[in-house]
């Protein structure tokens, strides 16, 4: 993840560059983001806080994470991206109870009286959770005190501007700018 | 003046060295004994330091100051949330205890923003109580200047601990400490462990300053000889509270409630006088479980017999 600082106070500069890519990495986001903009202006108050991401957040389906053979009245399942793994449990156990799913091993699994058409569209994670938890790690590596927040999505860009003074339109057009420029370098990196 | 040891060795031959504590005229003041093993606190004067540490050496033991000892210090941070605990606050309360101080940590209840922080009236009275504070602030030099009214009705001595070194903060407090600010992990490097031990000198060198005037006018009886006498008094004896007593550089924090066991405090005598004679004693503002006891100096006591006897 390439983080790029703005910022008049070289410590402080710093020292939130290093905080944001502890708090991503913590929150296990680091491998979505392509890139971080951080524009600090303590003296105002004023923070801009934008990421373009890998990919557009989109919806995930079974089928996106597993792969399926039918045997009698049978469903094998077999993960193979492991971080959908609890997801694609959690699902299979809400339709068709505990007792009609059974973990052969970590990612084989045989669903009893399951067919793969019931099962393949099942969605498994929202763009939404990813952009909710990557906005709460925003939020986490803002100052506690800058409560005043805006949120602009657009694609896969991501920015928030905050402040603790009221928002103004010229703070929120300076983080409308930093929104733009970094919508324009998103078209750019190829989705992965 | 007196110094705080910890003795770390076996209990071969221990009566020695207790003996040889009270020769020199020092105190015991913590006692920790784990099998064949033992550690000893104890409060003896800078003199007679070489004699102990003979004796300790005759008996396969090492002794090592532990120069925060018998203090009780608060590590503040601006608030509760995540965005300031626990790093690098309890880091920081860590290496207090490390040097063997009580450290409690705190955050205030409206300490966060540039423009918006502030502290009450009742938590600086709750900070006034410790032996020194310590203030962890940010990384933004125009924030952490800004914050200097949250230090500056404080009486107690203050530690600030920031990011970037402040301008003109010297007056509000004691030490200022720059390099450590917001942090979202453990102060684990070997430069930030240097850190947390420069802090832990600030507030040692803060600490003997008040120390040395101490001795100038002294206390009229040593903390830790008051906690010898308050240790036999059964609740505070059955008090199951971590350390039902905690020292204090001019006092103790007994925690069992004042209001239940007046009698016992406005009774107790100690050198032929009673303690309020010698000592105030006031219910915490932290919590009404506990009692702090500041006594009086020499010359403070010198002073109500003049005045008594006019």
């Amino acid at each position: 993840m390439e983080i790029d600082v703005v910022c008049d106070d070289v410590y402080g500069g710093e020292a939130y560059g290093k905080l944001f890519e502890t708090i991503i990495g913590d929150i296990g986001k680091s491998f979505m983001i392509a890139k971080a903009k951080l524009v600090l202006k303590p003296e105002v108050p004023l923070f801009v806080f934008s990421v373009i991401l890998k990919n557009a957040p989109g919806c995930k389906t079974m089928s996106d994470a597993v792969s399926f053979r039918e045997e009698g009245d049978e469903l094998h399942i077999s993960i193979s991206n492991e971080r959908y793994a609890p997801d694609v449990l959690s699902n299979l156990w809400q339709k068709f109870g505990r007792p009609n799913v059974q973990q052969q091993t970590r990612f084989d699994l045989i669903v009893t009286g399951a067919k793969q058409a019931d099962v393949e569209d099942m969605v498994i994670s929202t763009g939404e959770e990813a952009v909710e938890e990557i906005l709460g790690a925003f939020w986490r590596a803002l100052p506690e005190g800058i409560r005043v927040r805006d949120a602009l999505i657009d694609g896969k860009v991501i920015t928030v501007v905050a402040t603790e003074e009221i928002m103004i339109q010229e703070r929120k057009e300076m983080g409308l700018a930093v929104h733009k420029e970094m919508i324009k370098e998103g078209e750019a990196i190829l989705d992965v | 003046m007196f110094e705080v040891m910890m003795y770390d060795g076996g209990v071969y031959r221990s009566a020695e060295l207790f003996e040889a504590i009270e020769d020199v005229g020092g105190t015991v003041l913590h006692i920790n004994r784990s099998a064949q093993m033992l550690m000893v606190t104890m409060s003896i004067p800078e003199e007679d330091r070489h004699v102990i540490e003979g004796i300790a050496k005759e008996i396969g033991g090492d002794i090592r100051s532990v120069p925060l000892a018998g203090t009780e210090i608060a590590v503040i941070g601006c608030t509760l949330g995540r965005h300031h605990m626990p790093h690098p606050v309890c880091d920081i309360a860590e290496a207090m205890r490390q040097g063997g101080a009580i450290s409690v940590v705190m955050g205030l209840a409206r300490g966060r923003g540039k423009s918006t922080s502030q502290i009450s009236k009742r938590e600086i009275s709750i900070i006034d109580e410790y032996d020194a504070a310590i203030f962890m602030l940010g990384n933004f030099k125009p924030c952490v200047e800004a914050k200097r009214t949250l230090l500056e009705d404080i009486s107690a001595p203050v530690i600030l601990v920031s990011g970037p070194m402040p301008d003109g903060m010297e007056d509000c407090c004691e030490a200022i400490v720059s390099g450590v600010g917001r942090k979202a992990e453990r102060m684990k490097s070997s430069e930030e462990r240097a850190k947390l031990a420069e802090i832990s000198e600030a507030v040692n060198q803060v600490l003997l300053r008040k120390k040395r005037q101490l001795e100038e006018d002294p206390l009229f009886i040593h903390p830790a000889e008051l906690k010898l006498l308050l240790e036999s008094y059964e609740p505070i004896d059955m008090c199951l509270r971590p350390a039902p007593i905690v020292l204090h550089l001019d006092g103790l924090r007994v925690k069992i409630p004042y209001r239940e066991h007046k009698d016992y405090f406005d009774n107790l005598e100690v050198y032929g006088r009673k303690l309020p004679e010698i000592a105030d004693i006031i219910e915490s503002k932290l919590e009404d479980s506990s009692t702090l006891i500041k006594i009086r100096t020499m010359s403070q006591i010198e002073d109500m017999d003049r005045q008594a006897k006019e």
